[in-house]
């Protein structure tokens, strides 16, 4: 009789010949120079899992894909898994089993000396907002400026430009800790969209604003998906997501329990706002 | 859209200096440790080779000339004189020569060692012997033949001593020598600890800014980037503690100058007779540079990269 162990390693061992196959499959669809360009989907991912310990799986077997220029909500209860589907996105760790593509680079096989130039093609606004609190809100955006080799002398006129969209021109010299959440929320949001990335990955943006906030910033986000950005945002405001009409992937103890298009059941409250994008 | 393109921007290296200009003004009491490290460790460098600078100048003063003394008995007789003055000059080698008498000797002791000059006013006779200075040819002096030739002076009545010139600018060389490896070894020693202190400092200063340093990473910075300020923050605290052991150690030589040696002395011709020349002013300050990013790279390159 088979061990249990062995049973694990043959699934295992399956499931990573089926994401080999499906990588196979993508790389013949795909330019050798720059891949990125010319694929259709934009996040993929191949039977990811992703295990702390032998006690704690964030995430079982999931697989996913979001087109270029999709505008997906990411949800589920506390602990399910978003914020853990997110660093992978952002490589910021590994999955332990299977493929997480995103811009057509296969992050488990990317070179460290590339992530960084994969990072500034992705937007990513953080749950904790994450801005540098001895910097003004100008040097945070001037920073990631410098960092994506923009001439200083662009820095002002773009982060104001990036700063106008959040409505929050006015605050170019206060310091983070001189606003309110809210107020940081935004300027993260401003930070992720100053450089038009090929995609927004964004982690309860919404999280700290009102109803009214929240409109605000989800029109931005449906005006960035409008320019082209694809967009992800992971968020448990259940309401926000049935008035979108957009696609909803659902997780739940880090699986994928429901993936469908969103329908408004009432009058929207963001409807204007869903509009726009489409 | 995102640009590619793996240079580095055009403005990181003002950035670079900016950064660590400010993070230094930020952390400036450990700041001022290594600067205070590395001061400390350069100024004995630097006094040992500003010895070690003047001892060789006082040897190529010398080089050029071979001069032979012949010291007379303290009661050598005038006839006796008269025969080394006689046996000097049928020798032609000994053409070039000066009769110094005891109080000449005693007046030149008296210059040289100003300080001294009450302890011999004090004794009842002149204890100085009066001798001869001859100059002689390099080339000659130093032949072998020359050391039958001073056996023979030393036999002649009334003379006590055959001094030569090169005799002592050899010790001085070997002085020389050990005073330089003296000063390598005790300032190498200071500067490995300086560049330990540096790395210890820019250990914190990492620590202090170790969540920025996420953020930057999260945004697509390189490592240079993030790490490139941390070196030049090194390399300036190197560069700052050598400016100011060279500030420290000319201050230093120019009081020495001025309070210890009188002109015309010995001790001002062996010690203060001038400051370091520019290329080891030089050599001290690329030092410095050199240990600050020493101690600067210990650190950055043990903070490692992020464990994704």
């Amino acid at each position: 009789m088979r061990s249990p162990g062995w049973n694990l390693w043959i699934q295992r061992g399956l499931r990573s010949l089926r994401s080999f196959a499906a990588l196979r499959r993508l790389r013949m669809t795909t330019s050798r120079r720059r891949p990125y360009r010319k694929i259709a989907a934009v996040i993929h991912f191949y039977h990811v899992t992703k295990r702390f310990d032998q006690y704690s799986t964030a995430l079982h077997d999931v697989t996913f894909h979001i087109e270029k220029g999709e505008f997906v909500f990411l949800t589920g209860a506390s602990g399910a898994g978003k914020s853990t589907l997110l660093k992978l996105i952002l490589r910021q760790m590994q999955p332990t089993d299977g493929q997480v593509v995103v811009n057509g680079r296969n992050l488990k096989a990317m070179k460290r000396s590339q992530l960084p130039f994969f990072r500034r093609e992705i937007g990513m606004v953080f749950q904790d907002f994450k801005l540098i609190e001895r910097m003004t809100v100008f040097e945070n955006l001037s920073f990631i400026l410098t960092v994506l080799g923009v001439p200083p002398r662009e820095h002002k006129k773009r982060a104001y430009s990036a700063l106008r969209a959040v409505s929050l021109h006015h605050k170019l010299n206060a310091y983070p800790l001189q606003l309110s959440g809210g107020e940081q929320q935004r300027i993260a949001i401003a930070r992720a969209l100053i450089n038009d990335p090929l995609v927004i990955v964004a982690d309860e943006p919404t999280g700290n604003l009102d109803p009214d906030l929240t409109q605000e910033i989800i029109k931005i986000f449906a005006e960035a998906n409008l320019r082209g950005s694809t967009v992800l945002i992971a968020t448990h405001d259940r309401e926000l997501i049935e008035q979108s009409g957009r696609r909803v992937i659902t997780l739940d103890h880090g699986r994928i329990t429901d993936e469908k298009v969103a329908v408004p059941q009432r009058a929207p409250r963001v409807e204007s706002i869903f509009g726009i994008g489409g | 859209m995102p640009s590619r393109d793996d240079a580095l921007p055009k403005t990181t290296l003002s950035y670079f200096f900016r950064e660590a200009i400010r993070r230094m003004w930020v952390s400036k009491r450990t700041s001022f440790v290594a600067v205070a490290m590395i001061a400390i460790s350069l100024f004995i460098v630097g006094a040992f080779l500003l010895v070690a600078e003047n001892l060789g100048r006082a040897v190529a003063q010398a080089g050029g000339k071979s001069r032979v003394n012949i010291y007379l008995d303290v009661d050598a007789t005038p006839q006796q004189i008269a025969a080394v003055d006689a046996w000097l000059a049928a020798h032609h080698d000994f053409a070039g020569r000066r009769f110094v008498s005891k109080e000449v000797a005693l007046a030149r002791f008296r210059q040289y060692f100003a300080n001294l000059s009450d302890v011999v006013g004090q004794l009842d006779e002149n204890p100085f012997p009066a001798s001869f200075e001859c100059e002689i040819a390099p080339a000659v002096a130093q032949s072998p033949a020359f050391a039958n030739i001073s056996t023979e002076l030393r036999s002649i009545a009334g003379v006590d001593e055959v001094q030569y010139d090169w005799e002592w600018v050899e010790k001085l060389k070997k002085l020389i020598n050990l005073v330089n490896i003296a000063g390598l070894v005790a300032g190498g020693l200071l500067a490995i600890a300086a560049a330990f202190t540096i790395a210890n400092v820019i250990r914190l200063t990492m620590l202090l800014y170790r969540e920025e340093i996420d953020i930057m990473r999260l945004v697509g910075a390189t490592e240079r980037m993030i790490r490139g300020p941390f070196l030049i923050e090194g390399v300036l605290q190197g560069f700052i503690g050598a400016a100011v052991s060279i500030a420290l150690l000319l201050a230093a030589f120019l009081s020495g100058r001025h309070f210890l040696a009188p002109r015309n002395s010995l001790l001002w011709g062996f010690l203060f007779n001038g400051f370091l020349p520019w290329r080891k002013l030089a050599a001290l300050i690329a030092g410095g540079m050199l240990a600050g990013l020493l101690g600067s790279w210990l650190s950055v390159r043990e903070s490692g990269e992020e464990r994704a």
